[in-house]
């Protein structure tokens, strides 16, 4: 597990605390009742805020699992890493 | 605070501590302002687990005007200009310009004043603390943005004159604006993108700041009670020993006017019923004659004790806190010298000292405003006008008691002592909680009540509460203790007892027994008891009627009362009749 899978399960922790922690990484807005709008905010707040970046509006809603916003960070942190 | 440390504070907090209700009341989605305010209250409550509820986005009046039904321990209520008139914001698009606009301020008036019913109706017992628009308007005025146009104004002056209207209430706090500004500078706090999709419209750091402002409104730390301050280069410029009495200066003419300042500011102080003493390495002769001088800008009648030797100003706080009679952690030491400041540190660990910034002009405005948040309190009492008198008076009857020519009871019956009694005061006295949540010493347990827990008790069935005012030949001193507590078939049950360390040595404590034995009847008063660390004074009086006590219900009963009781020499007062 990389440095920003580790960091990314410590957020899905923080917004979803009852969750338990074996099942973060299969999280999705089907499988989790409390990602409502006001969680998905809070996770986009919480990554920006963790990973110094600003994020689109416009992708945020195609994030809707954990696999699928840690592929998104990892092109982000690639690409601006380039 | 960083967002994921907010919400880690808030989740962390153990359920089981009992509630802190808080209703947030406002118009934007509240999202992290609640958790920032939530986080920031939780880590000044910890006894409690805060709890938040908000109302519907959107509907900030609708949200007051519910208030009153959810009976909080506390509210929130924060005002941004697009809930006085949707379009002084940037989520609707009703038109700007100077012609449309113009019926902004009527409207912003006609909410304004919607809400301030809304606040009419609350109980005074539910503390609101409120925050005036703290955003930007829109650029939708006719005058370029360097010029305040007239409907600018208006607003602004419709929302001040509101602020003025409610603050005289005295369950309500207005967020200090002026002061917002210094931790959350306006060109930091809108965030466009936030609010356009998600109508949150504050920067984290904005809503950091207002979370963090609010929660110090709702959750006021318990004020500082006395000041004791140094002299040379502290009080005045200059050493008086060296420079002779004449010469010391704290004025604009002699590049001095930080001492001057200082020293208004301790007149105020002394104004609102903080003991103001001083502690001075001197020779006591030439320091009187200038604390004597006619310029000095606080009256020397204010100040007492006064301390002046060459022994070490340890000794000298001591003998302060005694005459005082009130805690260290109650006090602020004022010194020039970084090595006195230790010297006292050392002795009195919950002492707060600082250091008098005599050579910073920037330290110095920080220290004053310093001065005000450790000694501010939300309204001021008329026990405060008494407060240093019944102090010198204390001396007065601590030497007498000392003379052995004079005993206790000649002294105690030549005090003319009269007590008023007061059963079950009205809601809007607020000294009787103040009282409660300030005593430490003859403190029966320590336990410390919101307005609204404290109101709720009262009200339950069988409950009382007795408020006990003082005075005596020297004057009053006020409403000095509170009883609460129920009847319980033959027993009583006493839950709070406090009575302020100024009232000490004068058997009130005697007599408030005596009294509830005579009012209730019964054969048995019993105590909710809890060992604190200063509650020494009260843990002694139980002793003396009920053997050596330990946390846990204490009984003091009727015959051995009566049969130990001193003599009393109060008259009594009925308040009630």
């Amino acid at each position: 597990m990389d440095n920003i899978e580790q960091r990314l399960e410590t957020i899905f922790a923080t917004v979803f605390p009852d969750l338990p922690a074996g099942k973060i990484k299969s999280a999705s807005q089907e499988s989790v009742e409390s990602w409502d709008s006001v969680a998905a905010i809070t996770l986009i707040n919480l990554i920006e805020e963790e990973f110094e970046i600003q994020m689109d509006f416009d992708d945020v809603a195609e994030l809707t699992s954990f696999s699928k916003i840690l592929d998104y960070l990892r092109r982000r942190l690639a690409n601006a890493a380039a | 605070m960083k967002l994921a440390e907010a919400l880690s504070i808030v989740q962390k907090t153990s359920a089981e501590l009992p509630e802190f209700k808080v209703v947030l009341a406002c118009g934007i989605t509240p999202l992290h302002l609640q958790n920032y305010l939530a986080a920031h209250l939780q880590s000044l409550r910890e006894d409690r687990k805060v709890r938040i509820s908000r109302g519907l986005f959107g509907d900030i009046a609708g949200t007051l005007e519910q208030l009153a039904a959810q009976s909080p321990q506390a509210a929130v209520l924060v005002i941004e200009w697009q809930d006085l008139d949707p379009r002084l914001g940037y989520r609707q698009l009703g038109g700007w310009g100077e012609q449309r606009l113009a019926s902004a301020v009527a409207n912003a008036e006609t909410m304004l004043q919607r809400l301030e019913k809304g606040i009419a109706a609350l109980p005074e017992s539910t503390a609101l603390a409120v925050s005036l628009p703290t955003l930007p308007l829109p650029p939708g005025f006719h005058t370029v943005g360097w010029h305040a146009s007239q409907i600018e104004i208006a607003l602004e002056r419709a929302a001040a004159d509101f602020a003025l209207r409610i603050s005289r209430r005295p369950s309500v706090r207005v967020l200090n604006r002026a002061r917002l500004e210094v931790v959350s500078p306006p060109a930091g706090r809108y965030d466009f993108r936030s609010d356009l999709n998600t109508g949150f419209p504050y920067t984290m750091a904005h809503a950091d700041a207002l979370g963090n402002a609010l929660a110090r409104l709702i959750a006021l730390p318990p004020p500082k009670k006395g000041l004791i301050t140094d002299l040379d280069d502290t009080f005045w410029a200059g050493l008086v020993g060296e420079v002779g009495h004449e010469n010391v200066c704290w004025d604009l003419a002699s590049h001095a006017q930080l001492h001057g300042l200082y020293q208004q500011m301790l007149a105020g102080l002394a104004d609102h019923g903080i003991l103001v003493a001083i502690a001075s390495k001197n020779s006591p002769e030439v320091v009187n004659q200038a604390l004597s001088r006619s310029d000095l800008v606080i009256n020397k009648e204010k100040i007492f004790p006064i301390e002046v030797h060459w022994d070490a100003k340890s000794g000298s706080v001591a003998r302060i806190l005694k005459a005082w009679n009130i805690g260290a952690d109650s006090v602020v030491f004022v010194d020039d010298s970084p090595m006195e400041l230790e010297e006292v540190r050392a002795a009195f660990p919950e002492i707060e000292c600082l250091l008098f910034p005599k050579n910073d002009y920037s330290a110095a405005l920080s220290f004053l405003q310093r001065l005000r948040d450790l000694f501010g309190k939300p309204s001021l009492s008329e026990e405060d006008r008494f407060r240093l008198d019944s102090i010198r008076v204390n001396q007065e009857l601590a030497k007498t008691n000392g003379n052995a020519a004079e005993s206790p009871e000649h002294f105690l019956a030549s005090l003319e002592a009269t007590l008023t009694l007061e059963y079950n005061p009205p809601a809007t006295d607020k000294r009787v909680v103040e009282l409660v949540n300030k005593t430490n010493q003859f403190n029966l347990n320590g336990i410390r009540y919101t307005e609204a827990e404290w109101q709720e008790a009262a009200q339950a069935p069988g409950a009382f509460v007795l408020a006990v005012s003082y005075a005596d030949k020297f004057g009053p001193l006020g409403k000095i203790g509170v009883l609460s507590g129920r009847r319980d078939g033959e027993r009583l049950h006493v839950r709070t007892w406090v009575m302020s360390c100024r009232a000490f040595s004068r058997r009130i404590e005697h007599a408030c027994i005596s009294e509830l034995f005579r009012h209730f009847g019964g054969e048995e008063i019993l105590l909710d008891f809890k060992v604190t660390k200063k509650n020494g004074p009260i843990s002694d009086f139980l002793s003396q009627f009920a053997g050596a006590v330990q946390t846990g219900p204490v009984a003091i009963e009727r015959s051995v009362f009566e049969a130990k009781c001193p003599r009393l020499y109060h008259k009594i007062l009925n308040h009630n009749g």
